[in-house]
């Protein structure tokens, strides 16, 4: 960019690339959202069928699966953050919301246990996964989000009256509308916008 | 009619570009506004430590994976020249040259 005096018209049209060149510089692969979205679909229905077909075998406690997942992510972020030059507002943002989610979910999901609340911790939970999916939607602009946290809602409204192993496969719903489909969608865009960046 | 006078530091194209660029993100690497703003690492070193001593952008230097890092962002001293200087622009274009 060379050194001259710039019109004010110019100067206008350099603010407006600028501002949009930055908007298109972010990027969400889709991996945590792929990642926790099948996790929590594959946990729930396991525990479904568990609970509904006699003699239906897993080798562990399939909410175990969550610590890989744990460990999965951890090394997917400390991959992404090796490629990423910038940070924007809304990430930031965004990471508070889900870091609250976690501990709301953790403490909903512990303290449910310890109290034995059984199947009634459902419902609640389902209502918690709506609430950073559809913020995300909304701040995002991506519908596919927002859509799956509207369908989390829904579910959970149902799962008050279903209270019993069915919850469960309410919950693994709810998790493949709220992140795994939207994760999947922004993972091709993610591959699709790399390939064009780079002539792949 | 009455102009404001431009703030010399933002009217240049690589600093103006620079702070557009940081307005809407929280923070940037230095690698990343150069591929952005097309300039060369000289240049734009230049033009950031004239935007730093103006107190328009805050840079930080860390280390990533061994490697140096330079981190800018905007400052709220930078956000606010900003706002006064887009507001200047408008009342150049505006045919009576007022605020609106």
């Amino acid at each position: 960019m060379e050194e001259k005096q710039l019109t004010e018209k110019e100067s206008l049209l350099l603010i407006s690339k600028m501002i949009s060149t930055a908007k298109k510089s972010y990027y969400e692969s889709g991996t945590g959202a792929m990642l926790w979205g099948f996790t929590n679909c594959i946990c729930f229905s396991v525990a479904y069928l568990q609970e509904k077909i006699k003699g239906f075998y897993f080798p562990f406690n399939p909410f175990l699966l969550m610590i890989f997942a744990f460990i999965i992510q951890f090394y997917f972020e400390k991959k992404e953050r090796k490629f990423k030059e910038v940070t924007s507002h809304h990430e930031e943002a965004l990471k508070y919301i889900w870091s609250t989610f976690g501990i709301s979910v953790f403490i909903l999901t512990v303290g449910g246990g310890v109290a034995n609340i059984g199947y009634s911790v459902f419902p609640p939970l389902l209502i918690i996964f709506a609430i950073p999916t559809f913020i995300t939607g909304c701040i995002n602009k991506f519908i596919p989000m927002i859509i799956g946290g509207i369908i989390c809602w829904l579910l959970g409204i149902a799962a008050f009256f279903m209270i019993g192993p069915n919850t469960y496969l309410l919950t693994a719903i709810g998790a493949f509308f709220a992140w795994v489909i939207p994760g999947i969608i922004l993972r091709i865009r993610f591959l699709r916008s790399r390939n064009l960046q780079y002539g792949v | 009619m009455e102009f404001k006078e431009l703030d010399p530091i933002l009217h240049a194209p690589l600093r103006l570009a620079v702070v557009s660029l940081l307005l809407s993100v929280k923070e940037a690497e230095f690698t990343f506004i150069r591929e952005k703003t097309n300039s060369t690492a000289g240049n734009l070193s230049v033009q950031i430590t004239k935007l730093k001593d103006a107190g328009y952008i805050d840079v930080t230097k860390q280390f990533k994976d061994n490697y140096p890092l330079t981190l800018c962002k905007i400052t709220p001293a930078g956000l606010l020249a900003f706002e006064s200087y887009v507001n200047a622009l408008q009342s150049y274009m505006r045919p009576n040259g007022n605020e609106l």
